[in-house]
């Protein structure tokens, strides 16, 4: 059999290597962003971050939660049932929520709850409580939806200071801001926020 | 500089990591258990995690696969190394790199892209090594003895190429201040499927494609599938990013084009097995298995097979919603890193290694063992999360129980998992000995110079 030119010609080897392979990757990466404006601009109002907020995503970074936690409610009716709020279902994270996210954390393995509308669902002392000491939260957050809050997996942050966890959580309180969706008793949208 | 330095020096330093980045598997694995194991700032969870697969990733796989491509180079291309001096200073620099990052990582400084924490200015330091290391590859195919270029040549440039992009976009052109969210996301599973596949999985095959012939002392299979293999997984590989989130905030055609990518990837796949296999079968029956390095080839090639088998089937939209986001992906992952990838090397050093020192392996029945233990812990290993995975996965669609009551059950599973992982640390612990001995031990000296 004729051997092909590229077989002694390194320098045909590597073009074709490069342009072969360069179709997908700019069909991938670069066009999508061109069909889709949603990839980097909002058609709606999007929070931006305050300091202490940019300073938890930070924290969040900096301690890896992303390794255990998602954010994003796929489009699964199951997502949007687990991680909804007293029987209203969670809505499906859409594309423009994420522009203001200078750091993305949709994440890959949910070893503990997706975190993508825990915004407003704890009270910030519920997250304080939570980050010192997961398993054992003390009395006051021992109801009985906690049963198997000790089979908790998630790491103690207690070597965070106060400031640390305040800006913490003043960021995981933004996530799921951008669509309201929470209904109160008398089903208006609650907008209960706490930073 | 005494021929193969630079590869030498390469092997032993990936060594180091090895067994490191195993032992952080190890740990993680265990705080799985009891998250309040090792319970101090620099040990929690997910910075563990993040040293381990990098220590795997590139002090170990990369390094190893540097080094190997050094030794194999040469000697398909009739020649010497371009430079051994740029070869370690090449190395110097990566172990800087690599060192660095490991202690910036557990001191929290790390970027929010998986497999690519490694912060500033390592990433930077890391491309000056690859760009050192492109030298050398290139330095030598020109400077070569030979006319034809053989398919590991072809997947060593390819390497070489692939691997500049993949891993600029991934860890710098991420890190652009108007690169956000779901834009960032998506370069983010550019670089991490990529990072698999048009980094470790040519330089794993380039490897094969040298050690299976040489062990076998059988030639190649076939050369036409070399052909379709090499240019076929040269163009579908890197379509696939975005099935890392089928389901997910992101446009649903990009999606469908990613899935749609990954059932292509099986014919370069079965192109590439199909020639090992083959290789194999040409062998008389009663040498195709003999000693550990055959062995190791052999096994890397099933689990490349059924990891590259996996992907398409998990890339279905009805089979991911079981198989997402739970430990069946963690499952996917340690079979192609540890299971195809690393067999490869381990198989690629046991055969490189000797030859460069000019002694023989100290025992081929240690490395036999080790073979039996990887294998049979690493087949439960990925069982028990494959298994796990499913039932979770299962639990969550039919919206049975609370998250944590689910993640109670998962108990066995983990504990499983830390079982036969800590066995495939045993069996790390054997090859580093049995490397050890070879090199400073008693090993004897190679006299039939078959080199
Ligand atoms: C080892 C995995 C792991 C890591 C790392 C981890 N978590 Fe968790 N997390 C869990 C698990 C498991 C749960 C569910 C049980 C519980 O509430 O503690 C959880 C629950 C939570 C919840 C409550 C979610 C809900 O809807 O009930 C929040 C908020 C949270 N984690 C935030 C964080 C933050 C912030 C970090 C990083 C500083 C982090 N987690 C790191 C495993 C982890």
């Amino acid at each position: 059999m004729k051997k092909p030119a590229f077989e002694k010609n390194l320098f045909l080897l590597g073009m074709g290597a490069f342009l072969v392979f360069s179709v997908g990757a700019i069909l991938t990466t670069i066009i999508p962003p061109l069909v889709d404006h949603t990839f980097y601009q909002s058609p709606y109002p999007v929070h931006t971050y305050t300091a202490s907020e940019l300073n938890g995503m930070k924290i969040y970074q900096a301690n890896g939660c992303v390794y255990c936690h998602t954010q994003q409610i796929r489009n699964l009716k199951e997502d949007q049932v687990r991680f909804g709020w007293r029987l209203v279902e969670a809505p499906v994270s859409q594309s423009w929520e994420y522009v203001n996210d200078r750091w993305h954390f949709l994440g890959t393995k949910r070893t503990g709850p997706d975190l993508a509308r825990v915004g407003g669902k704890y009270a910030s002392s519920w997250h304080w409580a939570h980050f010192k000491d997961p398993r054992n939260m003390g009395e006051k957050y021992q109801t009985q939806n906690n049963r198997f809050q000790e089979a908790s997996l998630m790491p103690n942050f207690y070597f965070l200071s106060d400031g640390q966890i305040k800006d913490l959580t003043a960021y995981l309180q933004t996530l799921g801001r951008n669509m309201n969706w929470r209904k109160g008793q008398s089903g208006e949208y609650l907008n209960d926020y706490e930073n | 500089m005494r021929p193969n330095t630079a590869s030498k020096l390469l092997i032993i330093c990936s060594l180091f990591y090895l067994i490191i980045g195993v032992s952080l598997g190890f740990v993680t694995a265990m705080k799985l258990l009891w998250p309040t194991v090792g319970e101090i700032e620099i040990l929690t969870f997910g910075r563990i995690r993040s040293v381990h697969t990098n220590l795997v990733m590139f002090g170990w796989l990369l390094q190893a696969g540097m080094g190997l491509i050094f030794f194999i180079l040469p000697k398909l291309l009739h020649n010497k190394l371009f430079s051994e001096k740029l070869g370690v200073a090449t190395c110097v620099l990566f172990n800087i790199a690599t060192l660095g990052s490991a202690l910036f990582i557990f001191a929290g400084k790390m970027k929010n892209i998986e497999y690519g924490e490694i912060p500033i200015p390592f990433d930077y330091l890391t491309v000056v090594c690859w760009i050192m290391f492109a030298i050398n590859v290139f330095g030598t195919v020109i400077n070569r003895n030979v006319k034809y270029l053989y398919v590991s040549v072809w997947y060593i440039i390819g390497t070489v190429i692939w691997t500049s992009f993949v891993y600029i976009t991934g860890n710098i052109i991420t890190q652009l201040p108007f690169i956000t969210g779901i834009n960032q996301a998506n370069l983010t599973w550019f670089y991490v499927h990529n990072a698999v596949g048009l980094i470790f999985t040519p330089m794993g095959v380039a490897i094969a494609y040298y050690i299976i012939p040489k062990s076998l002392n059988t030639p190649l299979h076939s050369h036409k599938l070399s052909l379709i293999g090499f240019w076929v997984i040269s163009f579908v590989y890197v379509w696939t990013g975005a099935h890392h989130m089928i389901h997910g905030p992101i446009s649903y055609w990009l999606q469908t084009v990613a899935i749609l990518f990954s059932w292509s990837l099986i014919i370069p796949v079965v192109a590439v097995i199909t020639n090992f296999l083959g290789t194999y079968l040409a062998t008389a029956k009663d040498k195709r298995y003999l000693g550990p390095i055959p062995k190791f080839m052999y096994m890397g090639t099933i689990f490349y097979l059924l990891t590259c088998l996996q992907g398409p089937f998990q890339a279905i939209r009805t089979v991911n919603i079981i198989t997402s986001k739970n430990d069946w992906v963690v499952g996917h992952a340690h079979m192609a890193l540890l299971g195809a990838f690393t067999f490869f090397a381990v198989g690629g050093i046991y055969h490189v290694l000797p030859r460069i020192i000019g002694r023989k392996l100290y025992s081929e029945k240690l490395g036999n063992i080790q073979f039996w233990i990887m294998t049979l812990a690493s087949i439960l290993f990925f069982g028990i999360l494959w298994v796990g995975g499913v039932v979770q996965g299962y639990f969550w669609h039919n919206l049975n129980g609370t998250f944590l009551e689910i993640l109670k059950m998962m108990k066995p599973y983990h504990t499983i998992r830390f079982v036969s992982g800590s066995l495939l640390v045993v069996g790390i612990i054997i090859f580093l000995y049995n490397i050890m001995e070879t090199l400073w031990g008693k090993a004897q000296e190679l006299k039939d110079v078959e080199v």
